[in-house]
């Protein structure tokens, strides 16, 4: 069991390095925990003054204030008390800062690229803050201030998956964010035929579900050594008291064995045999917390068959988290997905904009007649690195089709924060929470971000 | 009576050795004397007119040559238009070996010693440009490698090169091919992760060997014999696993004692990072593994910008033979120019350079390159000598010239940064292995000097019979035309061993 590190860096000097490279042991449950900032004592006060403050999606405070120190939110309220010092930030309106989920940003592209992951590759283990920092600046300019981004994109199984802040000094927010395949997609320029879809569908069902097993027996195990070490501690205690008698015995044994001119024997001693232990199976292990739901599940699919075998092959696993990724053809599923509240993240794409024959089919108004059917979404950019930035672009796109504004401001925010079990520190304007804010000259989706605080810095645009 | 005869045989039998065969090793004698108009000892100021006395291949005495009492009978080697500086130290190379690495992700079963060739031409060229101590470990292209060692370029053996055996393993946390970072850490993770599992498990069947031991006993009624033999209990500052005292050393597998060693402390690691984003998590990898204290970040030129981590770290580094680190604005396509060494100098991390290739850009060019860049000239002369010494734990034993160090020592024809000096002798535990009036290869290559034996056929031309010259045309056609081949060639040795003496002499004129 390891703690989340969470290294916001205000400062190179005061980067405390965070411990990235965490190991996997065993399959004991992990908590997802926010470790507090590191705090500058001469830290400044920042008070935020908008119109309209945007605590959450369909709840906003006129006039009012957010005071923030430290990376952290202090306050929201109409008027809040601020220190003299405090310094003020003017805007139209002040929100929480968007976050991409489905992304590539801040890693390594040949690890996004890699196809040979498994469930153990981390991507927290490619997160690279040296290189394509002008990715990093423009997601920000947008407000993108959080990104789920992903190793092994197209692997079968990419491993787990992390969310990255896009602030300055760059940061891993949490590093086992999801757990992630691919079912039925094109993999270096070739698609599958339709059964090796729905194999691939089949495959990641039973292989989750092989997790469940794996812990059982390690369950069962301590269970059984635990009865076993019981009773040969009693069986331990008796030979002990018998020690004298037994010691008599034997002597009485040679002495006649001598007399009788024959070799003298041992005798046997039986006790009980020890339970085996199950042998470590680290993949397994990290099954077993999918299966569990101690971390969401995501599966590009696409096809109406895939997705069919997918849905059906999870049918099975009650507390596993699901959540679809592209789900181009979700429309005659929405029902199930809506009963199993599995949320899908959607890409609305521009027209000719290119895409791999998955995506046949495509249209933007997905993300409305999900939303229409009761089905949570969420929106990400694909994947990609450039994209990033387009985030809110696509969201409009999105909204235009049909999705409410509600919906898409929500997919933005805390609905992406609570789908990778950060929404308890991100994704809305609450005193508590990690200051990741956007100071909009509009709207949050039409305006223009003018400030954005991240990272423990106030970032003027 | 044997002490007198002793004293007054040596000098005589080494005269002797001397007078008749000049290119006899001065290894002959126990002491040897160099002279040097100007000694850079790297350990304090130069010394001018001074002579150095090495005995029994380690510097017994070194200073101005109005103060020493040099031993009469010793030979003199040098004079007062050299300049003598201690042989250079490669940090780190993977030259000199028959491959640089394997197939396999994890090795450290393996060993250079089966892998270095003594007859590399790279040793060769150790002497020609004053490398003395080169650090042979397995390439970057691994995650862990096989053992490393210490070795001088000098012996048919690898065993006779030795000077530290079974030293340091390299880790990289920058992919090897067919990896990317996410599954190159994924499988060093595991490595570690597996190895702790392994003793763990150890521990535990022991554990369970030795109750059931104690309550057979009891149930037998038989007193337990006394224990035996008993391994250690595991060291380390990273992790450690309890009760390893418990598992026999010799029962452990030697694909994991060597990383049990590692984590012990008891080797040092060479960690490579192939780009900045791989510095923190070889820190990290190091701090979690308790290598801190014995690890050496080896680092690409481009690794300059997590400079400050490395620092924090209080690590040194080894740097890649390219110094210079050019980078392209991705939005500006503005270029940026960064000489590395620099920045570490500046911040005053360890570091050493390593040479770009075997001859032409070796560490004296590097070295001097620094300079060129700006480089204070003792910081760039110690990047080649006393810091790659002292990151190897040699620093008592090679990289400065001072009393009880190796006998280690360079007589260069000038400064040496400066690109008209040459080595003229190479001394290695006060013995000469390179003479550079004697060096075939750079004749030929300078002056034109075809070396003994290419030439033979053709200058014997006139004395062989027509029939067997020319190749192809008219072979041998039985044993004793080839025996008097033979014989023609004993002779042309015999000839050409006279040209030579005067091609010496040509030479030492120029």
């Amino acid at each position: 069991m390891h703690a989340l590190k969470l290294s916001l860096s205000l400062t190179a000097a005061a980067l405390l390095s965070s411990a990235v490279l965490s190991q996997d042991e065993g399959d004991s449950p992990k908590t997802h925990e926010a470790t507090a900032l590191v705090v500058i004592e001469e830290a400044p006060t920042y008070l935020i003054q908008a119109n309209e403050v945007v605590v959450a999606p369909g709840k906003t405070i006129k006039n009012g204030q957010v005071l923030v120190k430290n990376g952290m939110i202090l306050a929201v309220g109409e008027t809040v008390t601020a220190p003299d010092d405090a310094i003020v930030v003017q805007g139209e309106t002040v929100c929480a800062g968007f976050m991409d989920a489905w992304s590539s940003l801040g890693i390594d592209p040949a690890s996004v690229a890699e196809m040979g992951t498994g469930a153990t590759t981390e991507t927290a283990s490619a997160v690279d803050h040296f290189t394509q920092d002008h990715f990093r600046v423009e997601a920000r300019n947008a407000g993108v201030l959080l990104a789920r981004s992903q190793v092994g994109k197209d692997a079968s199984i990419g491993g787990l998956g992390a969310v990255l802040a896009t602030s300055p000094a760059g940061a891993v927010v949490l590093d086992d964010a999801c757990l992630s395949f691919t079912c039925g997609i094109t993999r270096s320029g070739r698609r599958g035929d339709v059964f090796d879809r729905i194999s691939e569908a089949d495959s990641i069902g039973s292989r989750i579900a092989s997790g469940i097993p794996y812990r059982q027996s390690l369950v069962e195990y301590s269970y059984e050594l635990a009865e076993w070490d019981k009773a040969i501690a009693e069986k331990e205690e008796e030979l002990a008291d018998d020690f004298k008698k037994a010691k008599k015995d034997r002597d009485k044994e040679i002495e006649k064995a001598e007399e009788k001119g024959k070799e003298f024997k041992e005798d046997r001693y039986k006790e009980d045999k020890r339970p085996r232990a199950p042998s470590l199976d680290p993949d397994k292990a990290v099954f077993a917390r999918a299966a569990h739901g101690e971390i969401p599940v995501i599966v590009e699919v696409h096809g109406t068959q895939e997705l069919r075998a997918l849905l059906a092959s999870t049918a099975d696993l009650p507390r596993l988290r699901l959540v679809l990724l592209g789900a181009t053809h979700a429309m005659p599923f929405a029902e199930q997905l809506a009963a199993r509240r599995i949320p899908v993240i959607v890409r609305p794409m521009a027209a000719g904009q290119p895409a791999e024959p998955e995506f046949k089919g495509h249209d933007l108004g997905l993300a409305g007649r999900l939303e229409g059917a009761g089905v949570q979404v969420l929106i990400g950019s694909g994947g990609s690195v450039a994209g990033v930035r387009d985030l809110p672009v696509l969201a409009q796109m999105a909204v235009a089709h049909g999705l409410s504004e509600k919906a898409a401001f929500e997919a933005l925010t805390i609905g992406a924060a609570r789908a990778f079990d950060i929404g308890a520190d991100f994704g809305t304007v609450e005193a508590g929470k990690h200051a990741e804010l956007i100071v909009l000259n509009g709207s949050p989706l039409s305006g223009r971000a003018t400030y954005v605080f991240t990272g423990g810095e106030l970032v003027e645009l | 009576m044997s002490l007198l005869r002793n004293r007054t045989l040596v000098p005589i039998a080494a005269s002797f050795l001397f007078g008749i065969l000049p290119s006899a090793s001065a290894a002959a004698s126990d002491t040897v004397v160099i002279e040097a108009g100007r000694i850079i000892t790297q350990a304090g100021d130069d010394i001018i007119d001074g002579v150095i006395v090495i005995t029994d291949g380690r510097i017994s005495a070194i200073g101005a040559a109005a103060d020493i009492e040099t031993p009469w009978d010793a030979p003199v080697m040098g004079g007062p238009d050299y300049t003598a500086f201690p042989g250079f130290v490669e940090a780190h190379t993977n030259r000199g070996m028959d491959r640089p690495n394997e197939n396999l992700d994890v090795t450290p079963f393996l060993n250079v010693r089966d892998s270095i060739d003594p007859v590399n031409a790279y040793f060769e060229d150790c002497k020609r440009w004053g490398v003395t101590t080169l650090n042979v470990q397995q390439g970057n292209n691994t995650v862990v490698a096989g053992n490393g060692r210490i070795v001088k370029p000098v012996g048919v053996t690898v065993e006779e090169m030795t000077i530290r055996p079974d030293f340091g393993y390299k880790i990289s946390l920058a992919p090897k091919g067919g990896k990317s970072r996410a599954t190159q850490r994924q499988t060093l993770n595991r490595t570690f992760n597996d190895l702790r599992d392994n003793l763990t498990n150890m521990v535990e069947s022991a554990k369970q060997d030795e109750d059931f031991a104690r309550r057979e006993a009891l149930g037998q009624g038989r007193e337990r014999d006394a224990d035996e033999g008993e391994g250690r209990a595991m060291l380390g500052t990273g992790w450690t696993v309890d009760g390893l005292e418990m598992v026999k050393r010799s029962s452990i597998d030697e694909k994991v004692l060597p990383l049990l060693e590692m984590v012990e402390g008891r080797h040092r690691t060479f960690i490579y990072c192939g780009a900045p984003m791989d510095v923190q998590p070889a820190i990290d990898f190091a701090t979690m593994n308790g290598l801190l204290g014995t690890a050496t970040l080896v680092v690409d030129d481009s690794c300059w910008k997590a400079a400050d981590a490395i620092k924090a770290s209080g690590m040194s580094v080894i740097l890649d033979s390219n110094m210079l680190h050019i980078e392209r604005d991705p939005v500006t396509e503005e270029e940026t120019e960064t000489f590395v060494p620099s920045v570490y100098a500046e911040k005053g991390i360890p570091f050493a350079l390593t040479s770009a290739n075997q001859s032409t850009n070796s560490l004296w060019f590097q070295a001097a390159l620094c300079v060129g860049y700006g480089m204070d000239r003792g910081a760039a002369l110690a990047a080649v000598t006393t810091t790659p010494a002292d990151l190897l734990g040699l620093g008592e034993v090679v990289g400065s010239l001072e009393v009880g160090h190796a006998g280690n020592v360079l007589l260069l024809s000038g400064d040496p940064l400066d690109m008209t000096s040459w080595v003229e002798y190479t001394v290695i535990d006060g013995e000469k292995i390179y003479d550079r009036s004697k060096d075939i290869r750079n004749k030929h290559l300078l002056y034109g000097v075809e070396p003994r034996g290419a030439t033979a056929i053709e200058s014997d031309a006139s004395e062989t019979p027509s029939d067997i010259e020319v190749d192809g045309v008219d072979k041998p056609t039985d044993e004793a035309t080839e025996e008097e081949v033979t014989e023609e060639h004993a002779d042309g040795h015999g000839d050409d061993h006279g040209d030579e003496k005067e091609v010496e002499e040509t030479v030492k004129k120029d």
